[in-house]
């Protein structure tokens, strides 16, 4: 077959060489061109990849034989015509008439492509005898070659013999082979072949095409070879070579109709496709181009060839397009897949839906052998989709970072394509959808930030109603007391010491001695004023007011029964604060130091009060008892906090008990470095205020 | 200057109460006693600093909040006079049982002053007692001051006072009160001469050793009262 297959390219060569350079036939080229490569290119192809197949070697015979013939007779002719050689020589005495000889023999060569073709045809698509009927027919065609020597022994003459054996037969038999076909077809699904039985809309349109074709080669006889209707003739007369073998190649691949079955890229496939159908077109426009010539002036024919590229363009395009989709199956358009991605982004909320749609959406968009989604990153968890199955370590052909601003937001990488290669219009859409994609994580990502703002502002807001309620309530609770103080204490006392005003006075009038009774009295009127000042500065400490938050906090500490050290900044002594501030402050450390001595049973207390960075920092500790800080929420330390956010302060408390030595909570010395307590429980309450109180808590 | 006050001359005195009440009622406490006149009695801080200006009194009662302020006043008006006539005497009367006025009072000095609880107009004695010291020089601290200042916790292993036994202690409280030695052997039912020793011993572990008999007992008692971890200094 190797050499059958060098034989036919030598030939073909060859005949292109003497048709360009030698002979003045303007059918040459495109008959070269429309027919025999793309038949020839096909056998070559499909005979390589199925070196076994008899469909494959049959196409590539008949590419070599048309090239055979086409060479022969070009080589006769250029003999003839062009060199101007008188074959009629006597050898021996012996009229030898070689021109005629060579015309036979080209005339041979021609039936036996149209045989070929018959054969070809007949036996789809794999090219096996199914029915007896077909070996009989296409067996008794070879008769067709034996007829031009048989016919002249018997007397016909030579026209006649050239009008039984070659024109019509030539015209007819690709008919009679797609005529075979649809007989074929048609019996082929009662003996079970339906692979056969689906040809069978293919077969009738290659015999309708075919007998209209042999027609209208009939009035060749008749016009000539200049006639018109023999050009149409000639120009369907590549058909067969072309649809054949573009059939053929596609069938292959596609279907594995022939039986073929290896592997193989399918930019391959639609590179030699594109190559028939594009020589196909080439021939078609050439060969009207060239024949208007004929008739035409040269512009005009021109003009012609011009309008018929035209004309054929999108036949060809309609075809490539066909092919294309064909071969690949359904690309999605770049306008396509974004849309189809877009849509996709509406409804991306969560980047764990997100990356294995657009690594799919992808991977079938380019098909890709595979894609990787990473997305996520700088602040959001990764998520990480593939489609299909990377090979283990892959390199990806290509990476496409998902970036927005400074933000890596993901990657998008992926293997090679599943079939064909690469081209520009792939990298862009896989740009495009990076960006899409970095924005859509973008969204994400603000929509999570948003979402966790909101989740946060309604936790403050909802803390914030319940520290509102907690405080109105403390502020009740306190004017009751008050209330109680006042009525049931001062007012009652001061009633008590009207009533002995009024004794005194009685035993006046009588005459007695009221000394002692005025200094009772008097004593009485300084426990009133004595109490009277203790709720006073219960309410509020005048000294906070005159003299501010150390002074008040130095005398809140004389005034404790166990040892209470106040420390303070020397910058700090006659610093005022904002009014709330030292208040929140003040409130914060009685409020302590009554804790200390309710619950801890500390021997010592110390605090401490620092300016530090702009924030007024009080600090409660003790060497008490301690107490479990996250199980431990009284109102007390629940009011601290309250006021110390009320002003925008935060609190903290530390609390090591003697259980609980060993876990992190503090740190060796749970009271801190600085405070003079030397123990390994207690407790820290340290608020840090800020030193001007906001806007909206001054109202 | 005026002249030197005399126990039998009547104490020349100012007072400034915003409270029409009780500012009567001193000035008729005081008049009733015979041992004082009162020359004005005034409603705010600057219409005392015109008295003063205008009369010129021996002795000055004053409150510590008046209009228009409403905060120490009386303490702001008491170092103007001293400062301005530093042999007139100043009694600051105050509502605030709190020693830190009382360091605001003798921030800049402790001659002539007085801090009294208001109440004290009730015991007519003991105030007059108190302007007779400021008048003479010296100064008083109410006894609620000293029983805060006294019970407090809050001093540190280092300070003097630690180093005073708790006679000293109990001797030192009522020099505070601005008590002679006398009255202190009474109080304490002790020796006037074992008084004294506590009182010199006291002196010498505060480091006053050195300072003039009269002035003493003042610096004593300051510092004691200055005796805080921040304390005002």
């Amino acid at each position: 077959m190797r050499l059958v297959a060098v034989c036919g390219g030598v030939c073909m060569l060859w005949a292109t060489l003497i048709g360009t350079t030698q002979l003045r036939n303007r059918y040459i080229l495109p008959w070269i061109l429309g027919s025999v490569l793309p038949c020839y290119f096909a056998g070559l192809f499909t005979w390589w990849h199925a070196p076994s197949s008899p469909v494959a070697r049959r196409l590539l015979l008949t590419g070599t034989w048309l090239s055979i013939a086409v060479a022969v007779r070009h080589t006769s002719a250029l003999m003839i015509r062009g060199w101007g050689w008188d074959l009629r020589v006597e050898v021996a005495g012996v009229p030898l008439a070689l021109d005629f000889g060579l015309q036979i023999l080209s005339r041979l060569c021609d039936l036996t492509v149209s045989i070929l073709v018959v054969r070809l045809l007949a036996l789809l698509p794999d090219g096996r005898y199914v029915f007896r009927h077909e070996r009989l027919v296409l067996g008794a065609l070879w008769g067709l070659v034996a007829l031009p020597l048989l016919l002249p022994v018997a007397g016909m003459q030579m026209v006649t013999v050239n009008l039984v054996v070659f024109y019509y037969p030539e015209a007819w038999l690709p008919g009679l082979g797609a005529a075979l076909l649809v007989l074929r077809c048609l019996r082929a699904r009662s003996v079970g072949r339906p692979d056969i039985a689906a040809l069978l809309p293919f077969a009738s349109l290659a015999a309708a095409v075919l007998l209209a074709r042999a027609s209208s080669r009939l009035f060749r006889s008749w016009q000539g070879d200049d006639g018109i209707l023999y050009f149409i003739g000639a120009l369907l007369g590549a058909l067969p070579y072309v649809s054949i073998a573009v059939t053929l190649v596609y069938a292959a691949f596609r279907h594995r109709l022939l039986g073929v079955d290896i592997e193989l890229r399918r930019s391959a496939v639609y590179g030699s496709l594109w190559l028939i159908i594009n020589s196909w077109y080439l021939g078609m426009a050439l060969t009207l181009g060239l024949t208007a010539g004929l008739y035409l002036p040269v512009g005009l024919s021109l003009l012609i060839a011009v309008v018929a590229t035209a004309l054929f363009r999108p036949l060809r395009d309609r075809l490539n397009a066909l092919v294309e989709q064909r071969v690949f199956g359904k690309r999605l358009s770049r306008f396509e897949l974004l849309v189809q991605f877009g849509t996709t982004l509406e409804h991306a909320y969560d980047l764990d839906r997100l990356a294995p749609q657009l690594a799919t959406a992808l991977r079938e968009g380019l098909r890709l052998s595979w894609v990787r989604v990473r997305l996520g990153g700088d602040g959001l968890p990764l998520y990480v989709a593939e489609a299909g199955e990377p090979p283990p370590g892959a390199r990806p052909c290509e990476e496409f970072p998902l970036l927005y601003g400074q933000d890596a937001l993901g990657l998008i990488e992926y293997g090679p394509k599943a079939d064909g290669r690469r081209i520009e219009e792939d990298h862009d859409i896989g740009g495009t959808l990076a960006r899409s994609a970095a924005l859509a994580v973008h969204n994400v990502r603000l929509a999570a930030e948003l979402s966790a703002r909101v989740e946060e502002v309604q936790r403050q807001a909802a803390e914030l109603t319940a520290s509102r309620a907690r405080i109105v309530h403390a502020q009740d609770t306190e004017r009751r007391r008050i209330e109680r103080r006042l009525h049931d204490g001062i007012q009652q006392e001061l009633v008590a010491l009207v009533a002995k005003l009024a004794l005194a006075r009685n035993r006046l009038n009588r005459g007695g001695d009221i000394d002692t009774a005025l200094t009772d009295m008097q004593d009485d009127a300084y426990r009133v004023i004595d109490e009277l000042r203790e709720l006073a500065h219960g309410i509020h400490p005048p000294v906070l007011t005159d003299q501010g938050l150390v002074a008040a906090v130095t005398s809140c500490a004389r005034r404790m029964p166990i040892p209470v050290t106040v420390q303070s900044q020397s910058s700090l002594s006659g610093v005022r604060f904002a009014l709330d501030i030292e208040e929140s402050a003040f409130y914060l450390v009685s409020e302590a130091l009554t804790n200390v001595l309710k619950h801890a049973d500390a021997k010592h207390v110390a605090v401490r009060i620092t300016r530090d960075g702009g924030r007024l920092q009080v600090e409660v500790a003790d060497d008490g008892v301690g107490f479990p800080t996250a199980t431990t929420h009284g109102s007390g330390l629940t009011g601290m906090r309250d006021r110390t956010e009320a002003v925008g302060g935060e609190l903290t408390i530390t609390s090591r008990t003697g259980s609980d030595t060993g876990n992190g909570s503090g740190t060796g010395t749970v009271n801190g470095a600085g405070n003079g307590l030397r123990t390994t429980t207690g407790t820290v309450i340290r608020a840090r205020l800020p030193e001007q109180v906001r806007e909206e808590s001054r109202a | 200057m005026p002249d030197p006050p005399s126990i039998a001359a009547p104490l020349r005195v100012v007072i400034a109460e915003d409270h029409y009440l009780v500012r009567e009622g001193t000035r008729r406490l005081l008049e009733d006693t015979g041992e004082a006149v009162v020359l004005a009695a005034v409603g705010t801080a600057d219409e005392l600093l015109d008295a003063v200006e205008r009369f010129r009194p021996d002795v000055v009662v004053a409150d510590i909040r008046m209009p228009p302020g409403h905060h120490t006043e009386g303490i702001t008006a008491a170092h103007a006079i001293r400062a301005a006539h530093p042999g007139i005497g100043v009694v600051v009367l105050s509502q605030h049982a709190n020693e830190n006025y009382a360091f605001d009072l003798f921030r800049r000095g402790t001659d002539g002053l007085a801090y009294l609880l208001k109440e004290r107009i009730g015991e007519v004695d003991e105030l007059l007692r108190a302007l007779h010291e400021v008048v003479a020089g010296r100064s008083v601290v109410d006894p609620r001051i000293v029983e805060v200042l006294m019970g407090s916790h809050a001093r540190t292993a280092d300070a003097p006072l630690s180093r005073l036994t708790r006679r000293e202690l109990d001797v030192l409280r009522h020099m505070a009160e601005g008590k002679t030695n006398r009255a202190i052997a009474e109080a304490l039912r002790l020796s006037e001469s074992t008084i004294e020793k506590h009182v010199n011993s006291t002196f010498a572990k505060l480091g006053l050793a050195e300072i003039p008999q009269l002035h003493r007992r003042v610096s004593a008692v300051l510092a004691y009262l200055r005796h805080t971890p921040t304390g005002p200094g």
